[in-house]
């Protein structure tokens, strides 16, 4: 059986780079892996996706509809955006931060009682479709690990503690060093020590996790 | 990028873009000289190449589209191995050869087994040594055709047994033919459809010519065939005439049978529903899942691409708008012609302005034809590396016939949307070389422009006065907003060891008449609890625009008084 992750976020969060760690991973741990990923106007700012399947049997670059085992959310509200992806009951992996997109913000100041979505209500909806929600202060783990744009490996770290995620731990690791900017290796290291850690109180609750 | 893994000289498996597989294959076959459109969706594999190479030779060159061989990968894999086999065709039977893919198959990642590199020194050869005929006039292209017709037919007999194309048996009367990352679709919907096995699949990797008599042997017996193919129905048709002498009383199902759309890129939904629709099978009620999901949802908001923080665009564009508000208070209205790069994101959300945006260059066509048509005049916009490749013929154009509009030429010194690749205005060529600029308003002002300015896009107040005069002018008037992509600027910055400090909103100053916000769009912006504008200090790139555009001056810079 393959194990479907759909990721999401917004352009300049490092999907790529998430996406090729966990892809090396792949190659070392001799797990089978594909993906498809957004193309075009996918640049800073603009909503991104990347569809990453491992496993023998996963034949299409894209997961189906209300296939997906989990979503990672790099943002809030995409947790919602691409909700149809997920299998009922899936989990929902998800940072509690909101990037407001200029959009919206306009709408506010042009609209009077206008209001923002807030992670309450993105959380809200979501259990309407499943109870496994995980919300990860991903950027606050960041800057603990010593820099801001290590959000993206915060999220390996919660995926790695889960018991279902097929790929091992001292693979992601040796990927992570591999793939990352020289100068960042450490603090990158230690984002995803502070992801793994932190998912025991939250995303462990929900789901089997591996023993920490 | 997995650059390491594209010139790595080992053997062992990598994870690879389809993009990066291509070019490692190119490698693995000893390639000399590379030739890509600059920006193109699949400008991955320039970038590698130029990465990787630094030193080859660039040039562009446009793909003949007659009696050329046709390979479609699948997989990055497949792509690889397509590569090697593409140029071992190519100098055998001297043609070139095409690979195609689609989307799909160029933003797909995958496991590849690296191969050696033999990259051997480039030489320049002697011209007159190559003994090749590259003419094409009268008698001579008439032999020509000749000869490729005999080089179509050789090859189509070659590629009956090409290892690209697959035949899975089953004992079934049921076939479905399939090519590119169709077929990946296809294994995926015959497992969910539990089919595996159970029906028989071609699937084609030589696509030009066509293995007539592969095919034509697979549907000898079948009852129904699935054609499923993506875009216009190329398949579906050399099957229907195969089917003609092969198998008269096949039923073919795929786009002329309306079981699949020739609209839409596909996935394995579609994919599944078409199969199953043709063999009157039940399936995963897709629509139902993208219905509820959609109640679910409820708003929520859009979130498009939009210009960076720091965007020289964003400012250029905030002074245009302000000139051109200026003049249509005095009667005269535009006609806001678009192009193609970053500076087409002005049509989205909040700011949906332009008037048309077609292709690349068409901006100044657009405007040498309007000029004559409609009573607003035509202002039209263009980034440098555009200008360079598509408008330099219609700007000739637009002087000799003394067409009248405002051209401005958003130069931000490379090709920002696809990646920062260098151009004419760059000071490197590709794989970063040092290479000369050409000068835009050099240019504009030899063919004989009337009215060139040069102007910075960060000093709003100063352009909007510039823009009044281009727009008054008599002419064509052609304004160059020139300041570097912030993307590039800031990785100068870090290059150089200069920090980026982010702009605030001063609370005690703020009266809230939010003209940071009401035409700026910045995505560094959102408002607080107090309706109060605040900048996320993470985003702003210290461009400094929006403090010129607050009137009570509350937008300040840490430190500065």
């Amino acid at each position: 059986m393959s194990f479907n992750i759909f990721i999401c976020g917004v352009g300049g969060q490092g999907l790529v780079l998430l996406t090729s760690v966990m892809g090396n991973a792949c190659v070392k741990s001799g797990k089978r892996a594909i993906t498809g990923e957004m193309y075009g106007l996918s640049q800073r700012s603009g909503t991104v996706f990347v569809h990453m399947r491992i496993g023998k049997d996963a034949f299409s670059p894209l997961i189906p509809y209300g296939g997906a085992d989990i979503i990672v959310a790099l943002e809030a509200i995409e947790a919602l955006r691409y909700v149809e992806y997920l299998k009922k009951g899936g989990i929902v992996l998800m940072n509690s931060r909101i990037m407001r997109p200029p959009v919206e913000t306009s709408k506010i100041i042009l609209e009077k009682g206008s209001k923002y979505i807030t992670l309450e209500e993105i959380v809200s909806r979501l259990r309407g479709w499943t109870p496994n929600i995980a919300v990860v202060d991903a950027q606050g783990l960041a800057r603990k690990a010593g820099n801001v744009n290590t959000e993206n490996t915060v999220f390996l770290g919660c995926l790695s503690a889960l018991e279902s995620f097929p790929v091992e731990e001292s693979h992601i690791r040796e990927s992570i060093s591999e793939t990352v900017p020289k100068k960042t290796i450490e603090q990158n290291l230690k984002a995803f020590e502070l992801g793994k850690k932190g998912s025991y109180d939250s995303l462990c609750k929900l789901v089997a996790c591996r023993k920490g | 990028m997995a650059l390491k893994d594209v010139i790595a000289n080992e053997r062992r498996d990598a994870f690879m873009l389809c993009n990066e597989a291509i070019a490692r294959g190119a490698f693995e076959s000893n390639v000399k000289v590379v030739a890509f459109y600059p920006g193109a969706p699949t400008s991955e594999v320039l970038d590698t190449f130029s990465d990787a190479l630094g030193a080859l030779d660039y040039q562009m060159k446009i793909a003949p589209n007659s009696y050329i061989p046709m390979l479609e990968p699948s997989s990055p894999q497949e792509a690889k191995e397509m590569v090697k086999r593409a140029f071992e065709i190519s100098e055998r039977h001297g043609v070139p050869v095409i690979m195609r893919t689609v989307t799909r198959v160029n933003h797909q990642s995958g496991i590849v087994k690296l191969e050696d590199i033999n990259m051997k020194e480039f030489k320049r050869v002697k011209w007159k040594d190559l003994k090749e005929e590259f003419t094409t006039l009268g008698e001579v292209a008439r032999q020509k055709k000749l000869r490729m017709l005999e080089r179509a037919g050789r090859l189509a007999e070659e590629f009956e047994g090409s290892e690209f194309n697959i035949v899975k048996d089953a004992t079934s009367d049921v076939g479905v033919i399939t090519s590119s990352v169709s077929y990946l679709y296809v294994l995926e919907a015959l497992k969910i459809l539990n089919l595996e096995s159970k029906v028989k699949v071609l699937k084609l990797g030589t696509t030009y010519p066509m293995p007539r008599d592969l095919v034509g042997n697979f549907l000898k017996g079948l009852r129904k065939a699935i054609v499923v193919e993506e875009l216009s129905p190329y398949l579906e048709r050399e099957v229907c005439a195969i089917a003609k002498d092969a198998n008269p009383s096949v039923a073919i199902f795929g786009k002329y049978s309306k079981t699949f759309s020739e609209a839409w890129e596909y996935n394995p939904s579609i994919v599944v529903k078409g199969i199953a629709s043709a063999l009157g099978l039940k399936y995963p009620d897709y629509d139902a899942v993208v219905e509820e999901a959609r109640r679910l949802k409820g708003m929520i908001p859009e979130r498009n691409p939009t210009f960076c923080a720091g965007c020289p665009h964003r400012a250029t564009f905030v002074a245009l708008n302000q000139a051109l508000k200026a003049q249509a208070v005095k009667g005269k209205d535009h006609f806001f012609t678009n192009d193609i790069g970053c500076y087409s994101m002005w049509i989205f959300p909040p700011i949906s302005h332009s008037d048309s945006s077609l292709c690349m260059g068409a901006s100044v066509g657009v405007a040498n034809g309007l000029s004559h048509a409609i009573e607003e005049r035509p202002v039209a916009v263009v980034g440098d590396s555009t200008f360079y490749h598509a408008t330099i013929p219609a700007i000739i154009d637009a002087v000799h016939n003394g067409n009248k509009f405002t051209l401005i030429i958003l130069d931000n010194s490379v090709t920002a949307m696809t990646g920062q690749q260098s151009n004419p205005s760059t000071e490197f060529t590709a794989g970063w070389r040092q290479g000369k600029k050409v000068s835009i308003e050099g240019i504009c002002r030899g063919i004989g422009v009337g009215f060139v300015e040069i102007v910075d896009s960060y000093d709003i107040k100063n352009n909007v006065e510039v823009f009044r005069r281009a727009l008054e002018f008599d002419g064509l008037s052609v304004v160059i907003s020139r300041r570097e992509c912030a993307l590039y600027g800031d990785r100068n910055k870090r290059r150089r060891g200069e920090p980026i400090i982010p702009f605030y909103v001063d609370k005690n100053i703020c009266k809230r008449p939010y003209m940071c916000l009401r035409t700026f769009y910045c995505p560094a912006y959102e408002i607080d609890g107090d309706r109060q504008p605040r900048i996320s200090p993470d985003i702003c790139d210290g461009c400094s625009v929006c403090s010129k555009l607050c009137p009570f001056s509350a937008i300040k810079r840490p430190g500065a008084r």
